[in-house]
């Protein structure tokens, strides 16, 4: 079968499977909010959360053996540097984590759970198809498109998360089966849960004023999104230095999470009944309490994920974001009352996008995502502005998204057709120059150039003929003063004219690292030595032939 | 440039005993020891196909302050260099770091996940065998105590990989000059047939070189002529991507040598590529 066809048809088989499993949290979601309805009489439900949030911090770390959090930036750093490789188990683990933290009360959301289960879907897949690297990527990107478009029933925004901020780049070979995939997965969630808007389809009325409106909301929702990205960090930092196993500062966090919810249930919870009732217009609530709520709701998401606790972080994007813009609804109400304009369920849909356009510096995502889960396209031009002014400003204050910031950090943010990515994909092993002719420290300056004479290199290394230790370096110049007085050449031992303090590099550094390096020093060519054996010379003009080379391979596609 | 065995060290004296045999391996063949003390119970090996979550037991994380020095000397002790001590550059997640798969061998005990109470002969534990099947390298399973060995035996029987495993014990041969000894048990094939695999090969000059001894049993079951196999001897054996049932029902010769034979192995995975 042409190598195209197969792939588009293992996205599809991906998108089946990694619908089901999002069609599979979703149920788990709804059964387990079932079973903790008649609950909320007992003065102990704040500890549902707590419960909740610990079990699911157990399960991920001692039976699955995994890390707390979310996934994507795990999904995004196994495609950047190791080809999509994921773990098998990685298929269930966050599912089943995320089911308990979010049901049981967690401030969390069931997609990037669902992204990085689809993503390991089509990773093992793809090994059992013993595909290749650019295919098996392929297939992670349609398992994160076919989980996210299945659990939104919103087909473009999982194509459109996947290319931008998973792969991170459009190329024809993967946004096809990615596409196959989102349809699939879209598919599948319709036949088992039925065609379902994620938000009841409402009319707006969206005139110039709501327009102009948006652009003071981007600005509102851009500082809510710093806010909360803010809070998600402190919150992890601290309950990193509270010497508490984990499972305990996960139970700690949901149990806060439970004391807000006894006042404010509104944060608990995935909460999409709380945008629906702002979509619909129907929160009645006054602005004091939204304001307190868009703070709780923060507060509570950041004791969540911050403490051990399993699940994403667009859901809450999209309940504080939905709280946010109807904050800023009734605050221009209040203070131009007789304006006459949209009902404030535009504006929790115009918030949401913000917010999610904001965390995630994803303007495409945040318009398609509300364009999809609200079934309306009259509110577009608001729409676009909000994402795009909130994604600028976020961008402004700090580059990296909430997904990239801990992977820029550890230097593991490689997309594709970057500088970072090139080097990070060739290594100092296949650089090296072998044909270099080696000298001892012992030998005679005459003896020495009858080597000279034999090579066509500058330099010359000094090795320990015992151990093979590079002792030093001896280029042509060093001998220049030497060159003309024959009566030196049996008396001048090659020890006593070596340049000793020369720069080396190490065969398991990084390449960038060694570009650094000699840029630094002005060096067109250094020594490698693995533990101190000299191995070969490492020159920019092989490294930067290479570079050109390897940026060809992976331009082609 | 010179061969590097990873080696995953446990600070214990189970973890002595196998850090001094692939010190020996090590001394012997030339190869550069790079240890990898743990920070954390596990680790990612990425492999071209395949990614392995090792989860280690408790037992490698015990006594880290004195884990480097324990290391050094036993390496230095057996006459080697200092070893290499591997720091992991890239993480998976804060506390998943991502473990170098570029290595000409590495040693791993028995078990590498569970409680050492429960390894024992017979048993090779899932990741080790996960490892085995994905890596280019061969993998080092060393005995509980360390003996050093005086001869290298070789199983050979006819297949690729066994015929890889034959070229990487002759190149062992060569490089340590110890004896190579080769066992075959006749089956279908019959001798005949195996040395003209050896001539098709093109491995005839070698084997009349390096080879002391080449047993092939035409008679007794294959677990009774194990016997035969001296005491001191490494083991070089290929393993196979037999899936779980196929071994459960039929076993494979791997199964059936480190079930019987109490020796440390050296265990050829299909991936691997060597040359003599």
């Amino acid at each position: 079968m042409d190598d195209r066809l197969l792939l588009i048809f293992l996205g599809a088989v991906v998108g089946i499977f990694s619908g089901i499993a999002a069609v599979g949290l979703n149920r788990g979601l709804i059964a387990m909010s079932e079973s903790f309805a008649g609950l909320h009489n007992y003065w102990w439900v704040f500890a549902v959360p707590g419960i909740g949030a610990a079990l699911s911090s157990v399960f991920l770390e001692k039976f699955m053996k995994e890390g707390a959090g979310h996934g994507v930036p795990e999904v995004i750093y196994s495609v950047s540097r190791h080809g999509g490789l994921l773990r098998l188990r990685s298929a269930f683990s966050r599912l089943i984590s995320s089911c308990v933290t979010i049901g049981s009360g967690g401030s969390a959301g069931p997609e990037a759970p669902v992204v990085i289960s689809g993503a390991s879907i089509g990773s093992n897949i793809a090994r059992s198809f013993s595909l290749n690297e650019r295919q098996r990527i392929a297939l992670v990107g349609c398992g994160s498109a076919g989980a996210l478009a299945a659990i939104f029933n919103a087909p473009i925004t999982g194509l459109v998360f996947t290319i931008e901020i998973i792969l991170g780049e459009w190329s024809a070979l993967t946004i096809v089966p990615i596409a196959v995939a989102s349809v699939a997965g879209a598919q599948v969630s319709r036949l088992l849960q039925g065609n379902q808007i994620a938000f009841t389809h409402l009319r707006f009325d969206v005139d110039i004023t709501t327009t102009l409106a948006a652009v003071g909301l981007a600005v509102i929702t851009a500082a809510v999104s710093i806010a909360l990205t803010l809070a998600l960090r402190h919150s992890h930092r601290v309950s990193g230095k509270i010497m508490l196993p984990l499972w305990l500062r996960a139970f700690t966090g949901g149990c806060l999470v439970g004391l807000i919810g006894l006042m404010l249930p509104e944060v608990l919870g995935e909460g999409y009944h709380t945008i629906q009732k702002m979509v619909e217009g129907t929160f009645t609530q006054g602005l004091g309490l939204v304001l307190l709520l868009v703070a709780a709701k923060i507060i509570a998401t950041s004791f969540t994920l911050g403490w051990g606790g399993s699940g994403g972080i667009f859901a809450p994007c999209l309940v504080i974001g939905s709280f946010t813009g109807l904050m800023y609804h009734r605050l221009v109400d209040f203070l131009w009352p007789g304006l006459s304009w949209v009902n404030e369920g535009c504006f929790a849909l115009l918030g949401m996008a913000g917010l999610v356009s904001g965390i995630l510096q994803a303007p495409l995502t945040g318009m398609f995502l509300i364009i999809e889960i609200t079934g309306g396209y009259e509110t577009i031009l608001p729409l676009i502005l909000v994402s795009a002014l909130s994604t600028t400003m976020c961008h402004a204050w700090e580059p990296a998204s909430f997904y990239f910031k801990d992977l820029m950090e550890r230097g593991h943010y490689l997309r594709p057709r970057t500088d970072a990515k090139v080097l990070a994909d060739m290594s100092i092993d296949e650089l090296v120059e072998k044909d270099c002719m080696t000298v001892s420290e012992n030998m005679l300056l005459g003896d020495f150039i009858k080597v000279v004479q034999q090579s066509h290199r500058n330099y010359f290394p000094v090795v320990d003929k015992e151990t093979g230790e590079l002792k030093g370096m001896i280029h042509l110049d060093d001998i220049r003063p030497y060159l003309f007085d024959p009566l030196l050449y049996e008396t001048v031992f090659l020890e006593q004219i070596m340049q000793t303090d020369i720069e080396t590099v190490d065969i398991h550094e990084e390449l960038s690292d060694v570009l650094d390096k000699m840029d630094v020093r002005g060096l067109f060519s250094m020594p490698v030595v693995a533990n101190k054996r000299f191995v070969g010379m490492i020159s920019k003009a092989t490294l930067l032939d290479r570079y050109r080379h390897e940026l060809i391979v992976q331009t082609q596609h | 440039m010179q061969m590097q065995m990873l080696h995953i060290f446990r600070n214990t004296p189970l973890g002595r005993e196998t850090l001094l045999q692939s010190a020996y391996f090590c001394k012997q063949n030339d190869i550069l020891p790079v240890i990898y003390i743990p920070k954390f119970v596990k680790f990612l090996m990425y492999f071209e196909n395949d990614v392995v979550q090792v989860d280690l037991d408790g037992s490698y994380l015990r006594e880290p302050d004195t884990a480097e020095k324990h290391a050094r000397e036993i390496v230095t002790e057996m006459g080697l260099e200092d070893p290499r001590f591997l720091e992991p550059k890239h993480f998976t997640a804060s506390t998943l770091p991502d473990i170098p798969v570029n290595f000409d061998f590495m040693s791993c005990p028995r078990s590498i996940t569970d409680l050492s109470s429960k390894i024992g002969l017979g048993y090779i534990g899932p990741r080790v065998r996960r490892i085995v099947q994905s890596a280019r390298f061969p993998v080092l399973i060393p005995s509980s105590v360390y003996k050093p060995w005086k001869s290298l035996a070789v199983m050979f029987g006819g297949s690729a990989n066994a015929l890889r495993t034959l070229r990487l014990g002759i190149k062992l041969s060569r490089i340590s000059g110890l004896p190579l000894d080769v066992f075959t048990q006749e089956g279908k094939r019959k001798k005949k047939d195996y040395e003209q695999i050896i001539q098709d090969e093109g491995l005839a000059p070698e084997m009349d070189k390096y080879v002391r001894n080449w047993r092939i049993f035409e008679k007794e079951p294959f677990k009774v002529n194990l016997y035969e196999i001296p005491h001191d001897a490494l083991i070089l054996i290929g393993a196979f991507g037999h899936g779980l049932v196929k071994e459960l029902l039929f076993g494979n010769t791997m199964e059936i040598v480190q079930t019987v034979c109490p020796n440390s192995m050296l265990i050829v995975g299909p991936n691997y590529r060597g040359s003599i």
